[in-house]
């Protein structure tokens, strides 16, 4: 990052080549949309150039750029209204990632129908700490939260998850 | 052996080849803060130097005169620092500390007007022309209206100062981090102005100071929500969606 801050080029493709995966399933989590997120996306990048300057050297750089992805959804979300369509017209299985932790719980499609009922909250933080790998400390920066309280809705919403699939599994059988 | 990394699309790329002169970093949110130290600390003190201090600064003492004006200063200067937290992506501090040092702030303004009220029942004639004085005390009004305009200017320069510093801010509420600086600056305003202005009544403190203060956060929430959205729509615009 410091060197894209001091103009190079291949220092912006490194950046984009090792994080453009993550933040686009990111961005399709937040969005519900893929198509959407690819928008995002390009925004997200373009936003981090035009701020590079915003960027210090002492924050990761990961984190500081999925927050602004974060931030790039939610002002798209505000300009355009579109919160409701968004939300509103998500399909009945949202493109949540399947968490490693719950593999063993049950189906992907199981998985994901029961991720759909926990609280967005809950669920971001699940996904930020278990699937993109952030510290509890990154994820409170990021949603402006205490560390301790983005610990207790990453393990509330992976508790919440066992119920869920457990109840769905024997509604099941 | 062929390169399968992931390439920004072409718009992206041309888009960001047009603007790459080198930029030098930003500070970390403690560092800025301190930096607005020296510029709030003179606009603060134009007023002392223009009127001088209270009469009653004997009677307030230095702790209630002096120091309750660099607890003012030390809350506005907090409120600088979590607003600058704000608007880095990854550096947001807990929601219940923005909170708390909002609900610090007039309790700070409200905390000291009451204990000067209490300590000096002050309504003093100025070092101006006794025509003036005598208008201040004929109509105790325009005393209100000047120290609320007055300070209302002083805190609108530092905000617009604040809003330089901060353009390029990628908080995710710009509203709340621009009120975050107006209410800063607007403090550090009232922590000068309070120490040269002779009234104590808390009608006055709190409807003129505390209108001034209000009137910052109010022009800071603005500018911010300006700077935000500006922002966005030149990004949007730029890549074209």
């Amino acid at each position: 990052m410091v060197r894209y801050q001091g103009g190079s080029l291949e220092a912006f493709q490194e950046i984009y080549a090792q994080l453009e995966a993550g933040v686009r399933r990111y961005l399709s989590h937040l969005a519900g949309r893929s198509e959407i997120a690819d928008d995002l996306l390009q925004e997200t990048f373009l936003q981090m150039h035009r701020s590079r300057a915003a960027y210090n050297p002492a924050y990761e750089v990961r984190p500081w750029v999925f927050g602004l992805a974060r931030n790039v959804f939610l002002m798209n979300r505000r300009a355009a209204r579109r919160w409701a369509t968004v939300h509103e017209s998500r399909p009945d299985l949202p493109e949540f990632p399947v968490l490693p932790e719950a593999e063993r719980l049950g189906s992907q499609d199981e998985i994901r129908k029961c991720m759909a009922h926990l609280s967005p909250d809950q669920v971001e933080a699940m996904l930020l700490h278990h699937e993109w790998g952030f510290s509890f400390e990154e994820v409170a920066g990021m949603l402006g939260i205490t560390a301790a309280a983005a610990r207790a809705r990453a393990s509330r919403g992976i508790a919440d998850l066992r119920v869920a699939l457990t109840t769905l599994q024997r509604a099941r059988a | 052996m062929m390169d399968r990394s992931p390439k920004p699309p072409e718009t992206l790329m041309r888009a960001i080849a047009q603007d790459l002169r080198p930029v030098r970093p930003s500070p970390q949110p403690l560092h800025l803060a301190l930096r607005m130290v020296p510029l709030a600390l003179a606009v603060a003190s134009l007023i002392l130097f223009a009127i001088g201090p209270r009469h009653d600064s004997a009677i307030l003492g230095p702790l209630l005169t002096w120091g309750a004006s660099a607890a003012q200063f030390v809350v506005a200067i907090a409120l600088v620092w979590i607003a600058a937290h704000e608007s880095v992506p990854a550096g947001r501090l807990p929601r219940e500390m923005v909170y708390l040092a909002v609900a610090a702030a007039p309790l700070v303004v409200v905390l000291v007007t009451l204990l000067t009220f209490s300590t000096s029942a002050s309504n003093a004639s100025l070092h101006v022309p006794p025509r003036i004085n005598e208008i201040l005390r004929v109509s105790p009004w325009t005393a209100g209206f000047a120290c609320g305009i007055g300070s209302t200017l002083a805190g609108g320069i530092l905000v617009l100062f604040f809003g330089l510093v901060f353009r390029n801010s990628l908080a995710i509420r710009p509203t709340v981090a621009g009120a975050l600086y107006g209410a800063g600056a607007g403090l550090a305003i009232n922590a000068g102005w309070r120490i040269a202005c002779p009234f104590s009544t808390p009608w006055h403190a709190l409807g003129a100071h505390g209108a001034a203060i209000v009137a910052t956060l109010i022009l800071g929430a603005l500018i911010g929500r300006f700077l935000g959205n500006r922002r966005f729509h030149l990004g949007r615009r730029s890549s074209g969606t």
